[in-house]
């Protein structure tokens, strides 16, 4: 009878396991491909014209969405500005996608002069829990500072804020989209 | 008359009843009984560990592995994971010393408590496992020491300064439990600590929503944790409050005589209303609080020595326990008034019926620990020849209550042995009196059909420990082991 109670519990914990552990790496797909469509934007991004631009930053916001993890690109605004981007590449400010995560809303303004991004600015950053404005705070200079740097969305994510990051990330790919940079 | 009372099997055959062996209608009733429980068992022992694999799940389906690629980042993921576990089994401990009637009749209460205090140390060492790696994780994030972003988190965050505060709650619930700290403090002085468990797990509550990303609003796993913990408080405040309060005034019990069964040992007998609810199971313990100056605070555990007996048709009627002056608190119990109003909890255990699981049965008793004996030979089922009794005691003043059992015996048809004198100080493995125990005795001797029957044992721990120890040496299996503890 400990036996099958002993071996009940094994299965029953594996099946739970095994469950939590498929729905976490469904999730972690989609989170990828949302990071593997980001990059590939950022690649077409840069050199091209406005008009390849836009429909790959609108790819990238409909992937997200089909992916269905709570990441939303707002695609009209992007499209929108992207529209205008070709004619604004002498300067002005962007604003990037609202993209929402679990810990909150991110999204970011660039200003760019003469084709250069001179500054980022952070709209609205994740803030759902404390712990969330703590991370916030600490990882929005690191970021914008890596950015201004390599002037591109393809710099490092912040350890322990990956979430963040990510978001800020994006947000700021849809900017540069449409900045048309 | 089919009952013997020898002082030990040399001096004569115990005679066999004249109507043969039980009814067929009787014979394995307790076999399916045994079953259900068993069953019951290993549902409880599947869900406990479904419920912590749940725990661990929830933070793999929000994709924590995918977190944990960074060295800062893998040292939280297991902060994380340990705080879940450790939480986990901090309700699991709950759940057992919640007197839940499905769990306590499964396994019994003292088994409950006996898993209970066996979680307490894993349970702590999850939680403090969850604080420093949760402080050397983030710290590493944010390039802070572990010490600096401890502080960090108890200023900045809200909520957190409560989660301090209750691992400091639990850190001391956890070390007046252990047993080298428990004896060295009066019980009430552990209980009062113990009380702040309750402090502990509120406190820890906030940060768990409000701080942890895994539970944030929306989520899922919020709802799962908040139904797992409202569950949980909910349980403990109907059978741990309500359970108890209702119980005390349905049954308005007041003592009604105490009168001396031997030096120290007195019967008290109380009067009061329902008393037919309390009975049936023989042997089930209660939780007593006599509500007289200077006693209220005292709980005692005993069970009746009697089965309840009615006198009127609404229920009114008499119960009576039978207590020996074991220590600071039930030495005042011996000069009990009249007319002192009584709170009971209860019944609680599986010293009853209810454990059965042959149609034998074989009770073994020491001292004030025969009591118990005393109801459940009054009720539990068998028939004439298939129960026997065995009384140990130094002197025959000390088989408290004695003669009632051995009218009992006489009127169900159960074999009684009285087994007096000291112990052989030479081999303290032997329950049996020196000089039975000289003379080469055995529980087969007996008990032949011992290896067939359910034993119960009660008595002072040592002396019980040995008894079982007997048993199973008599090819008694643990399922067929019923041992009551009174020590506590």
């Amino acid at each position: 009878m400990r036996i099958r109670a002993a071996v009940s519990a094994a299965l029953a914990s594996a099946g739970i396991l095994l469950v939590g552990w498929q729905s976490g790496v469904h999730g972690a797909d989609t989170r990828s491909a949302i990071a593997a469509a980001a990059t590939g934007n950022q690649a077409s991004g840069t050199g091209t014209t406005g008009s390849s631009g836009a429909a790959s930053s609108e790819s990238a916001a409909s992937s997200a969405t089909t992916g269905g993890s709570g990441t939303t690109g707002n695609s009209g605004a992007t499209g929108a500005s992207g529209a205008a981007g070709a004619a604004a590449k002498a300067g002005g400010t962007y604003d990037g996608d609202v993209v929402q995560t679990r810990f909150g809303t991110v999204q970011v303004q660039i200003t760019v002069k003469a084709g250069q991004v001179t500054d980022v600015t952070a709209l609205k950053l994740t803030d759902a829990e404390g712990r969330s404005v703590q991370i916030s705070n600490y990882a929005a200079p690191v970021l914008r500072d890596e950015v201004l740097q390599a002037q591109s969305a393809d710099v490092q994510t912040v350890g322990g804020a990956t979430v963040t990051s990510d978001a800020y990330l994006t947000s700021l790919q849809a900017a540069l989209d449409a900045a048309n940079l | 008359m089919n009952t013997q009372l020898l002082p030990s099997p040399g001096t004569g055959t115990p005679m066999r009843p004249a109507h043969g062996p039980a009814p067929v209608r009787e014979a394995g009733r307790f076999a399916s009984q045994h079953r259900r429980r068993l069953l019951r068992a290993d549902v409880l022992t599947v869900t406990a560990w479904s419920s912590l694999a749940a725990a661990v799940a929830l933070w793999l389906a929000d994709g924590g592995l995918t977190a944990a690629s960074s060295p800062a980042g893998m040292i939280t993921a297991l902060g994380i994971v340990a705080g879940l576990a450790g939480m986990d089994l901090v309700l699991l401990m709950l759940l057992l010393a919640a007197r839940i009637p499905f769990i306590d009749g499964a396994v019994g209460h003292d088994r409950a408590l006996e898993f209970h205090r066996k979680l307490g140390k894993p349970s702590l060492y999850l939680l403090l496992a969850h604080g420093l790696l949760i402080a050397v994780g983030y710290g590493m994030a944010e390039g802070l020491d572990p010490v600096s972003e401890a502080v960090a988190l108890w200023v900045l965050i809200p909520d957190m300064w409560l989660a301090f505060i209750s691992l400091a709650l639990f850190i001391a619930v956890v070390v007046t439990s252990l047993v080298a700290v428990r004896r060295r403090f009066p019980y009430e002085f552990w209980y009062a600590v113990h009380l702040l468990t309750y402090g502990a797990v509120l406190t820890s509550l906030p940060h768990q929503f409000s701080v942890g990303g895994l539970f944030a609003v929306g989520t899922w796993q919020r709802w799962y944790w908040l139904g797992i913990c409202i569950a949980t408080g909910a349980a403990l405040l109907y059978y741990r409050v309500i359970q108890p309060v209702r119980a005390t005034f349905r049954h308005q019990l007041t003592v009604e005589r105490v009168t001396s069964v031997a030096p120290g040992v007195v019967n008290i007998e109380m009067s009061g209303l329902q008393v037919g609810s309390l009975a049936g199971n023989g042997g089930r313990f209660f939780i007593w609080r006599f509500l007289a100056p200077g006693l209220w605070w005292h709980t005692h555990p005993f069970s009746l020595s009697a089965e309840p007996v009615r006198k009127g048709p609404d229920g009114h009627g008499r119960l009576r326990i039978t207590v020996r002056d074991l220590g600071r608190g039930s030495a005042q119990l011996l000069r009990l008034r009249r007319g002192t109003k009584v709170a009971v909890e209860g019944p609680y255990g599986l010293f009853s019926s209810a454990a059965r699981s042959r149609d034998r049965v074989v009770m073994i008793g020491a001292g004030i620990g025969i009591t118990p004996f005393r109801a459940l030979l009054e009720t539990t089922p068998f028939a004439p020849g298939q129960a026997t009794v065995l009384l140990r005691g130094h002197s025959n003043q000390e088989l408290y209550l004695g003669e009632e059992i051995l009218e009992l015996c006489r009127q169900r048809g159960a074999t009684l042995f009285h087994l007096t004198g000291g112990r052989d100080p030479a081999s303290p493995d032997s329950w049996l009196p020196a000089s039975e125990h000289r003379a080469g005795y055995a529980l087969a001797d007996y008990v032949p059909e011992i290896a067939h029957a359910d034993v119960y044992v009660c008595g002072p721990s040592r002396w019980a420990g040995n008894v079982l120890n007997a048993a199973r040496a008599s090819g008694v299996k643990e399922g067929q082991l019923h041992h009551e503890r009174f020590d506590w």
